[in-house]
């Protein structure tokens, strides 16, 4: 294995990180004002402690077992309506339409009605990013389906498979890489979400965390947790990349 | 004759089998509400009356134009740096590598999570907005723009440089040209991305700077949820949010195939 290019990548990225961090340090010390713009240090100095005092990663946490359970959640259901979409076009037609009457609303927008539905509470947070999952999930299922060989289903009947098993072993596989891919947008459409459910609606999480030190004003504190997001939306884009390549390997964009 | 009208029934039929489950479910929702007798229950004829209503008194309007304005603000200033930015890092391997880890780093970080920072900086008023709105929109667009720049046929780019034609005017008549298609799809993402943030940044703003908010559709609908709690209201205004989403995309499609007829296909 060759060590030179990841080496040397990495490299690269330090000394861009690295002119980032000093642009910031010097607009920090002209500002002179930490609760505006605090200095590097001081935004790491904030983010061990919060780290030491596991804060940090217990609202993490939180945020992502919501997120969890969303996906669980809305793939739970996506995913068989996608089937019986993609594989029985009087439904589809049936189906379809309500689906695209309902997409272009935002999850986001759903947060007042759910507001007043759920109140404040693990409820409102869970409703949003599972509706704002449910969709990717949906038309990438029916994707998936549409693309599958119509051939293998044929010589699947022919055979005299029954339809359960032709669902399971023929489609649901074929249909698998279209429905990673709705599901990596799932997953980042739902994180996104999940921010502004808890900024507004929830008594915890990483979007809470965030508001309560903006009111409180502790810039650096505010920074680490904004920080957290992008490192947690991180690493589940790469997971379900990983997914991507060890479930799909023959579909696998990169 | 006899084709035609036979399509035509197909459409019809089409029409019928698709619009049977939302008046279904329209249908359920009215005699649920009707009979519950919730003093705020929401039923489907009075969201049409509260949009009547909204609408004739100009408010709802008023509220859209404001949010438009603030995306099409956010949306431009993220053009104006993404597309040059993105078509340079395409076109040079020593730009993209060193830009690159920047906009790798920030990308996962969901642009309603620096709203806190956006208000700390700009005020709860139409500047953090449009902050929010060009942060998420910034990323689909350099994303596509790149990617444009990059699948650009090397053998025009070749042509070009063998007729001594200077870097600047290559960019305009060649590479342009060919990163439009994927320039188009970033710029429908970055719409609609920035569409939902403008919500979401002014639900919050009204939800969370203490009363001094400062209009726009996702203020309104946390005035009607927090202080008079009007669901039917909120309904209307979920509404509006999901038919402007649906005719900006549209639009900027129109768009895309007046300006690109060769991409017709």
């Amino acid at each position: 294995m060759n060590w030179r290019r990841p080496i040397a990548n990495a490299g690269v990225y330090l000394r861009t990180m690295a002119v980032f961090i000093a642009v910031w340090w010097l607009v920090a010390i002209w500002t002179d004002n930490p609760i505006l713009l605090p200095t590097p240090l001081i935004v790491l100095e904030a983010a061990s402690e919060l780290a030491l005092d596991l804060d940090l990663f217990r609202q993490a946490g939180i945020s992502f077992g919501r997120m969890v359970v969303s996906i669980a959640i809305a793939s739970s259901l996506a995913i068989p309506l996608g089937l019986t979409m993609g594989l029985s076009p009087l439904f589809e037609k049936v189906v379809d339409p309500t689906i695209e009457v309902l997409r272009p609303i935002s999850g986001i927008a759903w947060i007042p009605l759910a507001l007043f539905i759920f109140g404040i509470g693990n409820a409102l947070p869970v409703f949003i990013m599972t509706y704002a999952a449910f969709f990717p999930i949906v038309l990438g299922t029916v994707l998936g389906v549409r693309t599958v060989d119509r051939r293998l289903i044929d010589a699947a009947r022919t055979m005299g498979v029954p339809q359960r098993t032709i669902v399971l072993r023929v489609v649901i596989p074929a249909a698998l890489p279209s429905l990673l891919v709705a599901l990596r947008v799932g997953v980042a459409l739902s994180w996104t979400a999940v921010v502004a459910a808890e900024l507004i609606g929830a008594p915890s999480g990483l979007g809470y965390a965030i508001q309560w030190y903006r009111e409180l004003l502790m810039t650096p504190q505010v920074m680490s947790f904004i920080a957290m997001i992008g490192v947690i939306g991180y690493i589940c884009d790469a997971g379900v990349r990983w997914l991507n390549r060890r479930y799909t390997p023959w579909a696998a964009a990169r | 004759m006899t084709s035609v009208s036979a399509t035509r029934d197909a459409a019809w039929k089409r029409w019928v089998i698709g619009l049977a489950l939302p008046l279904l479910l329209l249908a359920v929702w009215q005699i649920v509400g009707t009979t519950l007798q919730g003093p705020r229950m929401p039923v489907p004829t009075k969201v049409v009356a509260a949009a009547g209503i909204m609408i004739a008194s100009g408010d709802l309007p008023m509220a859209i134009l404001q949010s438009l304005g603030r995306v099409f603000a956010g949306f431009m200033v993220a053009a104006i740096i993404a597309i040059p930015l993105g078509l340079a890092m395409g076109q040079s391997r020593a730009v993209e590598r060193n830009v690159d880890p920047l906009v790798e780093t920030f990308r996962p970080v969901a642009a309603i999570a620096i709203l806190p920072l956006a208000i700390l900086w700009l005020g709860t008023g139409t500047a953090a907005a449009v902050m929010i709105v060009a942060y998420a929109a910034f990323f689909p667009l350099i994303v596509n723009t790149v990617a444009g720049a990059k699948n650009v046929n090397p053998t025009l780019l070749h042509a070009a440089a063998t007729m001594g034609i200077s870097r600047l005017t290559t960019i305009r008549t060649v590479v342009v040209p060919a990163a439009l298609p994927s320039i188009f799809v970033g710029l429908r993402i970055a719409l609609a991305v920035g569409w939902t943030a403008i919500v979401a940044a002014e639900l919050a703003v009204g939800a969370k700077a203490g009363g001094g908010g400062s209009g726009g559709i996702g203020q309104m609908m946390f005035i009607f949820y927090a202080y008079s709690i009007e669901l039917n209201r909120i309904i209307v205004c979920m509404i509006a949010v999901g038919l402007i989403a649906l005719v900006l995309d549209r639009m900027l499609r129109a768009l895309m195939r007046a300006s690109m007829p060769w991409e017709h296909a």
